[in-house]
């Protein structure tokens, strides 16, 4: 039947459709109809927009302020795909200077007040000798502090190089950090990818020129550590992980499994 | 603010949240926008993602995702055509209707029994006074006619669109014999468009 020698019949199904109670073969039938007639596609893209304004009628309600916050978070988040790695390195550093550059003020300061607390005592030598103990103590104080911002600074990871590993969807799986300063190459898992219990995953240095080198083979945790040096690292412009026999394969021989994600390493400053 | 100037200041909120698009230096500017917009429409969609997924702390997480959306394809909405609340409103349901599938695939995955998400009370619906410069002439008109039909059939209309309900969801849901929900839904319609047609 041609809808549209029926404009009263055509208008009740276009209005069904719409509202999403035509179902199932009427449905279908329906839709091929409108696919070839404009006049019966305007139809249910009026009824559409007719019934689109009941979003409008609904009771307003009150959400918690927390929405905005969550909102607030993930726009702002979103400025820049590789921003959180690159900006924490670097806030690190100088949060950690800046508070260098305030204890010893601080202690500056200490030692000042102290000095001034002795010239109200009249024997000149004990002044001198108080004066000396609460340098001598003032300095030692400094010299711990300064220690432990030192031990602080040392643990600080230093991120010099990024890898976002995908699969072929280019769907993130895994997200690689390399600190140089600790050896170490961070993998997180950021995909819901998991290898069967009798597989696991490795990872390779895909050179420029030349096989792929293994990296290492991947724990089941979230979060791996792997030692590495940097020049295995930086010189490699892209990295790889491949599904392999549990315990992985030896580095020579180059992956024997697929490739399951991929990714280029870049470097953060 | 009557209802067009309304609409045209959140058209105008829209432009500036997509701006960023053409020019990244304005995106403060977009984000302040983002801000404005949210505060005009978040009760209003708040209130169409809780009648969809009926519980507060889902609607909230529909609410986010939604305005994330917005946030995102602000520049499609030129092309829309559609009033602008009602533009948002679509995406708030679409959303909210994600969020509904999503959970029963999960809960039928863990093999949990589908239940009803809410138990719908079918003459709980009394038609709303509607604030007049909120609304789009659009709006406005299908308020007067969704008013004009008997309670029942109002709140089977509205669910079946908002909650995307087919007459045996929504029999099953309400409690209602089949034959009676398909009847109410036709005459709803009917009724409808007699009434619509008035204010084309």
């Amino acid at each position: 039947m041609n809808l549209l020698d029926h404009p009263d019949l055509a208008d009740r199904l276009a209005a069904a459709y719409a509202l999403g109670t035509l179902r199932g073969g009427a449905r279908r039938r329906f839709e091929t109809q409108a696919r070839q007639s404009p006049a019966l596609r305007a139809a249910a893209l009026a009824w559409q927009e007719r019934f689109a304004s009941m979003t409008e009628l609904q009771q307003p309600q009150a959400p918690s302020p927390n929405v905005w916050k969550r909102i607030e978070n993930l726009v702002a988040a979103e400025t820049a795909p590789l921003g959180p790695v690159p900006p924490v390195a670097n806030g690190g550093w100088f949060t950690a200077l800046r508070m260098w550059r305030a204890a010893a003020l601080a202690g500056g300061l200490a030692t000042i007040a102290a000095v001034g607390a002795g010239f109200y005592l009249s024997d000149e030598l004990t002044v001198q000798r108080m004066q000396l103990a609460q340098l001598d103590r003032a300095r030692a104080g400094l010299a711990q502090e300064k220690a432990q911002l030192v031990a602080q600074l040392q643990a600080t990871p230093e991120i010099r190089y990024v890898a976002v590993l995908s699969n072929d969807a280019s769907s993130p799986a895994m997200l690689v950090t390399f600190d140089p300063k600790h050896n170490t190459l961070t993998l997180k898992r950021v995909g819901a990818f998991q290898e069967a219990a009798d597989k696991s995953l490795q990872l390779w240095a895909l050179p420029a020129s030349g096989a792929p080198r293994s990296l290492g083979v991947l724990s089941g945790a979230p979060v791996v550590k792997l030692t590495a040096a940097e020049p295995q690292v930086g010189a490699a412009p892209a990295l790889a992980i491949s599904l392999e026999p549990k315990g992985g394969v030896p580095s020579e021989g180059g992956p024997t499994g697929p490739v399951l994600f991929k990714g280029p390493v870049l470097p953060t400053t | 603010m009557d209802a067009t100037a309304q609409e045209h200041r959140l058209i105008e909120l829209l432009d500036r949240v997509a701006a960023r698009a053409l020019d990244s230096a304005r995106r403060g500017d977009s984000e302040s926008a983002l801000r404005e917009l949210y505060d005009l429409t978040s009760a209003r969609l708040y209130g169409v993602a809780l009648r969809v997924v009926g519980n507060r702390e889902w609607a909230e997480d529909v609410l986010q995702e939604a305005y994330l959306n917005i946030w995102r394809i602000a520049g499609n909405y030129r092309a829309a055509l559609s009033p602008p609340l009602a533009w948002m409103g679509v995406i708030v349901r679409s959303r909210a209707l994600d969020f509904l599938r999503r959970r029963a695939s999960e809960r039928a995955d863990a093999g949990v029994e589908l239940e009803g998400i809410v138990t719908d009370t079918v003459a709980a619906d009394s038609p709303d006074p509607l604030d007049a410069s909120q609304a789009s002439q659009q709006a406005w008109a299908l308020h007067e006619c969704l008013r004009k039909l008997e309670a029942r059939q109002r709140e089977l209309v509205s669910l079946a669109y908002l909650r995307d309900l087919s007459h045996g969801e929504l029999a099953e849901r309400l409690r209602l014999p089949l034959g009676t929900v398909k009847t109410w839904i036709r005459r709803g319609i009917e009724q409808l468009r007699g009434c619509m047609s008035q204010y084309a």
